[in-house]
């Protein structure tokens, strides 16, 4: 029923996908009009496959690229060694050093890389981060080396996410989708019917069916003499707990609660965007009745004791928690012969407010803007980015691909339900609040965020955080 | 004063009569040098930049703004908030710290049974990690699986939110933070107390003093500089408390538990602001200042009396 409902939203255009095409068809026109695409353009003639690389030759002279990244786990860091030794062999006399940071370190130690004036010449940054890369000259503009082709590849909101002032100002990784994790032996356990394992954006729980299943669940566990298991995992993300990852998780619960297609200066619209269209007010917007109800959702969850009010790892693949927010890497990890969960697993969407919402903020490398070898840096950034490499990335970590094609090439996307609902919640999604202070924006919202867990009033702390932002943000406008 | 001893003894002094001149200042520079580098220096410094605003992207002066820095910061709740907690931090610690350690160094002074044990447990604590042990501590605090939590649970007792309720976290704080310093005090204590004359106990012991007479007409008048240095040292280490705060609460719930040093950190990396950082980290200096020069007052009143 939810499938046919599905298939027949698939063939509505929508009026989200229309201004999303808009979007992505006048930033794409207006990277064009500039004649930036390939414009020095030697495709075809360079030494390997440097994927949608279209800038000039690469330099013979002896040159050493720097690029830091997050460690990711051994196999993926070992794929990416290799690509670096054929990178290496086909362009001897260019050396790339690595400087692995913690992930969470990664943004603070651009930004003191940025101060020091001595950066690496690439860096992994965050589409979050786009508005403040254009503002503080920290990134090149990349789109003079890409091809139109491949520039057209990302998907129009992805584009427009690594994109501002018309000019591209990163390289999408890979793209973030947030879906509700299950484990089915527990709802069989308590006899309750699972989530809704649709593939569309339409037939999820909304957020009072889900507080009401939890609630639920956790009696009956309870009842089952379970006093181990949760009804929600503690969040993954971050640091792990409340107030984790605002970008990518607990904005769900306020950005669901508005309506695109609300007027432009309603509450409804205001708390989708989350901040004004200048980027430096926040106020009006993540302290609306919407928001306010939306964090009341949230909070519900900690005072019901429906998930832990502390990080917890693990919890949800240990089989201890019956859901689970995760992106797309989790149902990559469960299929791996050998690695699979210790119980049946589904996947279902995010609850819904007023729509089911998804952030699309992501990792993205730049090049930085003042690196002595810009063309060198983008194309060694391109070969890491050529479909060989992606799909090897992808099927190793496990995340979402940010281009079309690499999609069509992976066959689960056209076949398997929990690829196609992370593909329609990936088309639909949103990037973060536009500004050139996210980081500020973000910084600020994690712990409000986590004090409302705690049980700080969100009529209260909401307004008080927005005053705070609206402080924070006044020093970019000089 | 001229030389008037042996030729010998003038030999030593290297060369002639002004030798002192050159010698003495040669002794005294690297010290100088290293003081001016890594103490003067950051300091002017962080007061000069309390006094411009910068780029929030590359950290680069953008121009003076005078006070704008510090009206900006007292205008900030959290700035307000960060102050307060700073006083309690200090006034918590001196209270819980100072007569604890007196307590146990009185106690490891009569070498009774386990006193080896004990002041290897306290001196352990104090050299174990910062952040090792307010991690540790941050399990044991946990309000589902922690250690506290537990006891109070086989007693029937309500779970406490040590870390996540407002009037908590920050006695939480300081008590992990008392039992991982509570070694240093206790040194100096031990120290004091050993330096003591038997004589004056035992000659008060033949006069039919008890040992609360003795404590207090004896012990503690000649511990009073052991006193001075320990509350000195207490009081820095209270007011540039950051790894378990930023470890154990990110300075929450609801910024309950954020002090100065947190904030300046927050206001730095967190927020770009290397302008009110700055200006945060004077008003710290400034709120040490005062406390150790009212410290310093009071006990020096007392003495003078």
């Amino acid at each position: 029923m939810a499938v046919q409902k599905d298939l027949e939203n698939q063939g509505k255009v929508s009026r989200r996908t229309v201004l999303a095409g808009m979007a992505g068809a006048a930033l794409t026109g207006a990277i064009a009009s500039r004649g930036l695409v390939g414009s020095a353009s030697a495709q075809g003639s360079y030494k390997l496959d440097l994927g949608g690389y279209a800038g000039p030759e690469l330099t013979s002279e002896p040159v050493t690229l720097r690029f830091m990244r997050q460690d990711f786990t051994p196999d993926v860091n070992a794929l990416l060694e290799a690509a670096y030794a054929e990178f290496k062999a086909a362009y001897p006399n260019i050396s790339i050093v690595e400087e692995k940071v913690p992930y969470g370190d990664l943004q603070k130690k651009l930004l003191v890389y940025i101060a020091s004036g001595d950066a690496p010449d690439i860096m992994m940054g965050r589409t979050d981060f786009t508005d403040a890369y254009h503002a503080g000259n920290v990134a090149l503009p990349v789109q003079d080396y890409f091809s139109a082709d491949y520039i057209n590849d990302i998907p129009a909101n992805l584009r427009a996410a690594a994109s501002s002032g018309g000019n591209l100002y990163s390289v999408p990784w890979e793209t973030s989708v947030m879906m509700l994790y299950f484990n089915r032996d527990l709802f069989e356990k308590v006899k309750m019917q699972t989530p809704p394992e649709v593939t569309g954006l339409d037939g999820g729980w909304t957020d009072e069916e889900l507080v009401a299943n939890l609630v639920e669940m956790n009696a009956k566990l309870k009842e089952a003499g379970d006093n181990q298991s949760w009804a929600l995992a503690a969040a993954g993300q971050g640091n792990g707990g409340p107030g984790a990852n605002y970008s990518q998780l607990e904005s769900i619960w306020i950005r669901s609660q508005g309506d695109p297609n609300a007027a432009k200066d309603s509450a409804a619209y205001k708390t989708l965007m989350g901040i004004s269209d200048d980027g430096f007010t926040v106020s009006g917007h993540i302290d609306t009745p919407e928001a306010i109800k939306g964090m009341q959702f949230y909070q519900s969850l900690f005072a019901k004791g429906l998930t832990p009010l502390g990080p917890v790892p693990n919890q949800y693949p240990g089989g201890l928690a019956a859901t689970y927010f995760g992106g797309l890497n989790f149902t990559n990890r469960f299929r791996v012969p050998g690695k699979e969960p210790p119980f049946k697993w589904g996947v279902s969407l995010p609850p819904k407010g007023n729509i089911v919402f998804n952030g699309n903020g992501s990792d993205a490398p730049l090049v930085w803007s003042k690196s002595q070898h810009p063309a060198e840096a983008v194309a060694l950034l391109s070969y890491l980015c050529n479909d060989k490499n992606r799909l090897a990335f992808h099927k190793t970590w496990g995340s979402m691909p940010s281009r079309t094609s690499l999609r069509e090439q992976m066959s689960v996307f056209a076949t398997e339900q929990p690829f196609k609902m992370a593909q329609a919640l990936s088309d639909a999604s949103y990037s973060v609040p536009r500004s050139p202070g996210y980081f500020d924006y973000f910084n600020a919202m994690n712990p409000a965020v986590k004090d409302i867990a705690l049980g700080a009033d969100p009529a209260k702390v909401l307004p008080d955080t927005a005053a705070k932002i609206d402080r924070l943000l006044a020093k970019y406008r000089r | 004063m001229q030389p008037t001893t042996a030729p010998a003894r003038k030999k030593r002094q290297w060369t002639g009569p002004n030798s002192n001149m050159i010698l003495g200042p040669a002794m005294i520079l690297p010290a100088v040098v290293a003081l001016a580098l890594f103490q003067y220096l950051p300091l002017i410094t962080a007061v000069l930049n309390s006094l411009q605003s910068f780029s929030p992207f590359d950290q680069s002066s953008t121009g003076w703004v005078g006070l704008g820095n510090y009206s900006d910061i007292f205008a900030d709740p959290a700035f307000r908030y960060a102050l307060l907690n700073t006083f309690l931090y200090i006034v918590l610690m001196l209270a819980l710290t100072i007569p604890l350690a007196l307590l146990l160094a009185v106690l490891l002074d009569r070498r009774l049974p386990g006193t080896t044990w004990a002041r290897n447990a306290v001196i352990g604590a104090l050299a174990a990690s910062e952040a090792v042990t307010a991690l540790i501590w941050n399990q044991m605090y946990e309000p589902s699986s922690g250690l506290f939590n537990a006891i109070l649970h086989a007693a029937s007792l309500p779970t406490q939110p040590f870390l996540t309720g407002g009037s908590q976290a920050l006695v939480s704080i300081v008590v992990m933070t008392v039992w991982k310093d509570v070694g240093l005090p206790l040194l100096i204590f031990l120290a004091g107390l050993q330096a003591i004359p038997r004589e004056l106990h035992e000659a008060a012991q033949l006069d039919g003093a008890n040992d609360w007479q003795i404590f207090r007409k004896i012990t503690l008048p000649q511990l009073r500089p052991s006193i001075v240095v320990a509350l000195f040292m207490v009081t820095i280490t209270a007011t540039r408390m950051f790894t378990p705060i930023l470890i154990m609460t990110q300075g929450g719930p609801q910024g309950a538990t954020t002090n100065l040093a947190l904030y300046s950190y927050l206001q730095g990396f967190e927020f770009q602001s290397q302008g009110t950082a700055s200006a945060s980290v004077v008003c710290m200096l400034a709120v040490l200042a005062i406390v150790t020069l009212a410290q310093s007052y009071l006990l020096r009143g007392q003495q003078e009396k």
